[in-house]
């Protein structure tokens, strides 16, 4: 559920052991949860991937259809985020109850990932100022048990991965006409550097430690917390406070540092794993949410 | 019998969309062959003994075709020699993609039980199922699927039976690729060539065949003939881009280098290009569609007036066609110039079998022989056939294999001998080839759907349909009619009020949509009538016995009742199926003479009466409102019972009970329109008659005006009153010619889609809507009107097809064009039997009338026989008389004579036989004699040809 | 181009499969924590998503309580991946909205709501993946939810989409199928007693086909029951093995 209830024995419990660096479930203060990614699992999509953290279940599908560049940079394709809060995750979410929190998680994401930092933009422009590649990447919430922006971060990294777009040529003619023809070989495709492409950290400020990946009841002891996007190079490319608390500038520096630290450990086992997944082709026994 | 395993197969189509569809492999796909013991098959088709005799498989053995074997070489695989052959579901698909045409006769050969060709669905087998690679063409992939299962198959029959005397099988391709490969797999592969000539005691097939390429480069020679044709994605963006012009080729029927290219433009906007020389006309045949290139206009040329016909022999290729070229071009003038182009490339072949005559080699020993088609507007075609002798003086079937950049004439293939030129049967099978008309036996397939005899009507029927048995039903129809698609009754209600039904049969309850009878029938689309014989649309079984309403025995009907008063007003309207028996099937003279006698008074009779008496008034109605009676000469032979020569003609004439039928058909075509029109409004099948534009009364006024009558073409209502009201003095037959002509100014009537179409009115009938209900044995359009009225009903099923608007569209299309085709080959039919009743008459000498006035010629309706003839004025041989033709008569003055139109003439008529394939009914001036141009009075016909007569 | 034949002369069709033959069904219950009852199925490709949580208090307006038996709440949303062309939004719209009211009744008509007068059972259900058939699996998948949530029902609700073509029933369509132009319906049975909880079909078909129709969906409906029985069984199965451990 999106927030849990939790008495005041409990809040004092959790921040005793937060303070002593050991927390609920066993973990210390920078630690993850046990995390389960998969990609490939939603067929008709050009990418997809799954990604479970606890009780955290997020699926991310990715679309290529051909667009329009943006005016202002004709030669970039782009990516468009939309998050579905199903109600699966949560009764609250229920008809329109998803919506704000889904605008929430969406405008971070264009602001995280889609800008040439991130993602190589130019290689979706088909031809420039007429014809780009647009990603629709669709994150669809099935369960929160806390840590959305992390969850979808990697589930995104993930499917970005995974995403295989038709490779298309352009045929123009002598009026300079142009036609976009698509390749007839299902197996010629391209794929998109995935490289740089940020991971989120969500640092959470329970008593004066700063916590990674908390869990909902542990997210109701916090007062504020800080969201950073970090590169496999340990750059930062966005940070963002969350949460109704407020922060001192001291604590913000020592959570950007600790965030910091934290998210380039996240990249290379992600990227080893997603490595070895594609390494698997199809011989890869799918489990989805069969396992 | 459980799913084995689950693949993905991805298709991307249209912008970017991703398609993933399930595809199961199954491992209880069996084998098909009667040797096998380990497939648990209820039935086999393959045979044990599969023995085709050739030199090169002297053991029994299975025939695997590849795709374009099967999409080439149909003609061949449809003897009957060749059998036991496994059809790939791979190369099924292919063909079905490729060639719908090829596809049905692939599917009607699978479907006869003798052939042993059996499909093996390799796609969803277990064993036999691929996946493409990366980086292979789907066609490589394909191939691929093609040797797997050859091969699953070799390895398949060879571990059921023992030994040496096993079934082999044989892949059949001529993909030099894919044969190396195959044979790398250790298969046994052969071309189709090598095979086909391999086979012992069947060389004929050898003339099917049709050429492969390297044939092809063996007889073409050296130098280039034309320009290359642009690849298909080249001329689909020059059409884009507006540089190049899509239309239909349509070849000239009188010069062999010239051509025009229809373009099809929005609505009536439609224009012409022409093509001069066989450079720009780029081995385009007619009725292609294809790409062009408009010339800078200076080079524009006038369309010519010359007749030139293609007559260069095989040997001296190109040289002939630019002596003739020269020809050409002296006879332009710069005012008659039109847009002129050259093709470019060919969108789109539409090659068909051709009829024809062969042109033997000069030659003796060449096997290589030019065939003259019978359509002057097709070119010249080069063959291989080892019956050249055999063959000539017959009427052949060509196809065309294709046309080299390098070769002066398209390069095709014997398909069959139609028998000797000039001999009814084989005519009547060129003008039915020649006219598109479906005529060929109807396949197993097709026949299967038919309902087992003895037919008999179960206790579940009755209950459907209303007993109408007791009713006293009659049919009238012309002598010696088999289908009869109506009955009528007529009794008086207790009300004093009248009950009129029209009975239709009932044939939407014997064809069921979407089935083999359904589909041929829907592709017949009409029965055709020619003279002597009938083509049917239906199977016998039904055409003329099941579905037809004869006399005496128990009838399926699709009833139309109305309920009227004595002033013939419709009280009630109801629609129902039944079951009817009728009491008498009448000629119209029967029926006739039954109303007329006055001692008769029994049901029949007196419901005629009834009948007759609401016909009547309702024509009168129907005249009142502005339907036109037109007119148009029939003619009628009556047949020799022995010969079936034709021993005499007479024109068709009217009985009152003629129109008395009518009407009602009429009557219950409108009531079945507007029910299905309000029921279906968007997808009713109705037909409409466009009102003609006023310029195509021009000849009709100017004709009349001739005569000093003025004929008034503001209406139907006006036309209709000014016909009856022209009379001349001293010339009954007026009055008729005035109706002749004033037919020919008319459009075609058209079957039309509601949902496509907003102007439903029927010109000639002078109704809002209109439709065919009362001869679904003979027109398929009223059997899609059956099916629609009984879903309005209740009393049956719709089905997608039915109420999809556009594929109602293309079926009106197909419907359209087989009607008109049939009204030709009709008129062919007459044509040539006309020369045949001139050719045992000799010379006759008749009084005739002027019809049309040329500037060269007049033509010339004899009433006698209905016969329509050209007298020309200019002939090659004479000096032609001096000619002044004046366009607002129009009148054409010869020497001293003037000739108006209705002028009556005397002609002597006979037949020129000088060209055997166009055989023409010739026409000579004998009164006015104009000194020079008119003939003597002939001797009367020769005694001999009487004699032969009488025998 | 030709259309597509979706029944091949030797009886196969485009994925095939003989007329009667239902996809291959893949389930998982249990799949969510947090939620009272959950299940994910796979009908060939097409992929759903259950949960169930209930029955709890009613949520929001106390007005919507019933004093005798529960109420039962539905919402049936797509990913917008889901179907080929990306859909804008996952649920809220006609369809959705239809689809949701659809499978209100079938629950209704299945789950002992008598039992728990004045509360709420909701249930959720999410299309993955659509290949055809999307009411059916929903149907299937929302059952096999509701069982792992434990609240009692009459029966398993088991649906099926079936078509009719070329005088013959198709069962368990896929989208090719759907949108090829049969005229398919829709049918949610209660294998042992017989009786239809939902049945719904747009097409135009002639009344005296609609029995044989009926009659392929039945058998249908009641082979998927066989399938989903087995999942329980199995999930029950593991979950013993589990405890018992």
């Amino acid at each position: 559920m999106a927030t849990a209830q939790v008495s005041e024995a409990e809040k004092v419990y959790i921040l005793h052991g937060i303070r002593d660096d050991l927390r609920v479930d066993g973990r210390g203060c920078e630690d993850y949860r046990h995390m389960e990614v998969e990609t490939d699992v939603v067929s008709n999509t050009d990418g997809s991937a799954k990604v479970t953290l606890g009780h955290t279940a997020v699926l991310v599908g990715v679309k290529a259809e051909i667009g329009k560049p943006r005016p202002m940079i004709p030669d970039e394709g782009y990516l468009e985020f939309f998050v579905d809060c199903s109600a699966n995750a949560t009764p609250e979410f229920e008809g329109r109850g998803g919506e704000e929190l889904g605008t929430e998680l969406s405008n971070t994401l264009y602001k995280v990932f889609n800008n040439q930092h991130s993602l190589d933009l130019r290689s979706l422009c088909i031809s420039p100022g007429e014809h780009c590649w647009v990603l629709y990447v669709d994150v669809l919430l099935l369960q929160c048990d806390g840590n959305l922006y992390d969850a979808i971060s990697v589930a995104i990294k993930a499917a970005l991965f995974n995403t295989k777009i038709p490779k298309v040529h352009i045929s123009s003619d002598d009026e300079g006409g142009k036609e976009i023809e698509l390749s007839d070989d299902p197996y010629d495709c391209m794929r998109l550097d995935v490289e740089n492409v940020p991971c989120m950290v969500t640092l959470c400020k329970i008593g004066h430690r700063h916590v990674v990946d908390v869990t909902l009841q542990e997210k109701a002891c916090s007062v504020a917390s800080l969201v950073i996007s970090v590169t496999h190079k340990g750059v930062i490319t966005c940070t963002r406070k969350v949460g109704r608390g407020s922060l001192d500038p001291e604590s913000i520096c020592e959570m950007t540092e600790a965030g910091k630290r934290v998210g380039k450990a996240l990249h290379s086992p992600l990227m080893k794993l997603l490595q070895q997944e594609e390494s698997l082709g199809k011989k890869r026994q799918k489990v989805g949410f069969l396992g | 019998m459980l799913k084995s395993k689950t693949f993905v197969k991805k298709t991307r189509s249209g912008g970017v969309m991703k398609v993933v569809r399930e595809h199961y492999l199954r491992d209880d796909i069996w084998c098909g062959s009667e040797i096998c013991t380990e497939c648990k098959q209820d039935s086999t088709v393959l045979q044990r003994d599969a023995c085709i005799e050739s030199n090169l498989c002297t053991f029994p053995h299975y025939l695997v075709p590849d795709t374009n074997v099967v999409l080439h070489q149909i003609d061949v695989l449809e003897d009957p020699v060749i059998c036991n052959v496994i059809i790939l579901q791979t190369v099924l698909q292919e063909v079905r993609h490729r060639s719908a045409p090829v596809y049905k006769r692939l599917k009607d050969i699978i479907h006869e039980q003798g052939r042993h060709f059996y499909t093996f669905t390799n796609e969803h087998h277990r064993e036999t199922f691929i996946e493409r690679e990366p980086g292979e063409s789907a066609n490589d992939r394909n191939d691929r699927a093609i040797r797997v299962a050859v091969k699953w198959y070799s390895q398949h029959l060879k571990t059921d039976e023992s030994g040496p005397d096993g079934v082999r099988v044989v892949l059949l391709t001529n993909d030099q690729g894919n044969k190396q490969k195959a044979e790398d797999n250790g298969l046994l592969v052969y071309r189709f060539e090598e095979y086909i000539k391999s086979l012992i005691a069947n060389t004929e097939l050898v003339d099917r065949l049709a050429l492969s390429n390297e044939d092809k480069n063996e007889i073409a020679s050296s130098k280039i003939l034309f320009p290359e044709h642009l690849p298909l994605s080249k001329i689909q963006a020059g059409i884009k881009s507006g540089s190049f012009i899509q239309g239909t080729f349509r070849a000239s029927r009188d010069n062999y280098l010239e051509a025009t290219v229809f373009v099809q433009g929005e609505g009536e906007d439609s224009n012409e290009v022409l093509i001069q020389g066989l450079q720009n006309l780029n081995r385009a045949v007619h009725q292609d569609v294809v790409a062009v290139q408009l010339l800078p206009k200076n080079q524009w040329v006038a369309p010519s007036s010359v007749v030139l016909q293609d007559e260069g022999a095989a040997k001296d290729d190109d040289v002939d066609g630019d002596e003739e070229e020269k020809l050409l071009k002296q006879s332009l003038t710069k005012s008659t110039r039109k847009a002129t182009g050259k093709v470019v490339g060919i969108i789109k072949r539409s090659w068909r079998p051709f009829c024809g005559m062969l042109n033997v080699s000069q030659i003796k020993e060449s096997t290589r022989h030019l065939f003259t088609p019978a359509d002057r507007r097709i070119p010249r075609i080069r063959i291989e056939t080892r019956q050249a002798s055999t063959l000539a003086g017959q009427r052949i079937m060509v196809a065309i294999d294709g046309w080299p950049k390098d070769s002066r004439y398209p390069n095709g293939h014997f398909v069959r001998s139609l028998g000797n030129a000039g001999e009814k049967d084989t005519e009547e099978e060129v003008l039915l080839l020649e006219h598109d008309v479906p005529h060929q036996a109807f396949s197993q397939a097709v026949l299967s759907f038919l309902p087992k005899m003895p037919w008999i009507i179960t206790p579940e029927d009755m209950a459907q349909r209303q007993d109408l048995r007791h009713l006293t039903v009659c049919s009238v129809d012309p002598p010696g009619c088999t289908d009869i698609d109506d009955a009528l009754h007529c009794r008086e209600l207790e009300n004093g009020n009248l009950e009129v039904g029209v009975h239709i049969a009932d044939v939407s309850h014997f064809i069921r949509p979407g089935n083999a009878l359904d589909k041929e029938a829907a592709n017949r689309g009409t029965t055709v009538y020619l003279c002597g014989k009938r083509i049917d649309m239906v199977p016998e079984l039904l055409s003329s016995n099941l579905c037809s309403l004869r006399s005496n025995v128990e009838r399926f009907a699709f009833s139309c009742i109305w309920e009227m008063n004595h002033n013939a007003e419709i009280l009630k309207t109801r629609f129902t199926k039944s079951v009817i028996n009728s009491k008498a099937s009448l000629t119209y003279a029967e029926a006739q003479m039954r109303i007329d006698d006055t001692n008769k008074n029994d049901d029949i009779t007196k419901s005629l009466r009834g009948l007759n008496k609401l016909a009547k008034i309702l024509k009168r109605k129907r005249i009142e409102n502005g339907a036109l009676t037109l007119s148009s000469l029939e003619v009628r032979f009556h047949i020799d019972s022995e010969t079936h020569d034709p021993i005499d003609l007479q024109t068709k004439e009217l009985k009152e009970t003629n129109s008395m039928v009518e009407e009602f058909m009429l009557l219950a075509n409108i009531s079945v329109a507007q029910k299905i029109y309000d029921e279906f409004p968007e997808c009713a099948l109705l037909r409409k008659h466009p009102a003609p534009p006023p310029s195509n009364y021009d000849i009709l006024m100017k004709a009349a005006k001739s005569k000093n009558v003025t004929i008034h073409v503001d209406s139907a209502k006006a036309l209709a009153d000014s016909l009856d009201g022209a009379k001349v003095d001293g010339f009954q037959y007026f009055n008729t010619l005035l109706r002749i002509l004033a037919t020919r100014c008319m459009m075609q009537a058209v079957y039309f889609c509601s949902g496509m179409d907003s102007d439903f009115h029927h010109y000639g009938l002078a109704s809002p809507i209109y439709t065919h209900f009362t001869s679904p044995i003979r027109r398929y359009a009223d059997i899609i009107v059956h099916r629609l009225l009984a879903v309005a009903i209740g009393a049956d099923s719709t089905y997608p097809d039915l109420m999809d608007k556009h594929k109602q569209s293309a079926l009106c299309n197909n419907l359209n064009y087989r009607h008109k085709m049939s009204q030709y080959a009709q008129r062919a039919s007459v044509a040539f039997h006309t020369q045949l009743f001139f050719k045992t008459r000799g010379i006759l000498n008749e009084e005739g009338f002027v019809l049309f006035v040329r500037k060269n010629a007049i033509i010339v309706l004899i009433p006698k026989f209905g016969l329509e003839g050209t007298v020309f004025f200019d002939s090659k041989d004479k000096a032609s008389p001096k000619l002044v033709f004046d366009e607002e008569g129009p009148t054409l003055k010869v020497e001293q004579h003037t000739f108006n139109i209705f002028d009556k003439v005397k002609v002597t008529i006979s037949l020129d036989d000088s060209n055997i394939q166009h055989q023409k009914i010739r026409m000579a001036l004998i009164e006015p004699v104009i000194p020079g141009v008119s003939v003597p009075v002939p001797e009367a016909e020769p005694q001999a040809k009487k004699q032969k007569l009488d025998r | 181009m030709a259309g597509l034949e979706l029944l091949t002369d030797q009886g196969y069709r485009l994925d095939g499969r003989k007329a009667s033959e239902l996809r291959k069904f893949q389930a998982r219950m249990g799949v969510f924590a947090q939620a009272d009852g959950s299940a994910y199925l796979e009908q060939g490709n097409t992929k759903a998503l259950a949960v169930v949580y209930g029955p709890h208090e009613i949520r929001g307006s106390r007005s919507r309580a019933l004093h005798d038996r529960a109420v039962i709440n539905c919402q049936y949303s797509m990913a917008t991946f889901s179907t080929a062309e990306r859909k804008r939004r996952p649920h809220g719209d006609r369809k959705s909205t239809e689809m949701s009211l659809h499978l209100k009744q079938t629950f209704e008509a299945a789950v002992m709501t008598q039992l728990f007068p004045r509360s709420q059972i909701d249930i959720y259900v999410k299309i993955l993946q659509s290949d055809g058939g999307n009411y059916s699996v929903c149907v299937n998948a929302a059952t096999l939810a509701v069982i792992d949530a434990g609240i009692p029902m009459r029966d398993y609700v088991c649906a099926c989409t079936v078509g009719f073509v070329d005088e013959t029933p198709l069962a368990d369509l896929c989208y090719a199928e759907e949108s090829g132009g049969v005229s398919s319906l829709a049918l949610a049975l209660l294998p042992r007693g017989g009786q239809i909880a939902l049945v719904q079909m747009d097409a135009r078909l002639h009344q005296d086909h609609l029995e044989t129709l009926i009659e392929a969906a039945m058998t249908a409906c009641k082979g998927v029951s066989k399938v989903l029985d087995e999942v329980v069984r199995q999930h029950l199965q593991e979950a013993s093995v589990h405890s018992r451990e």
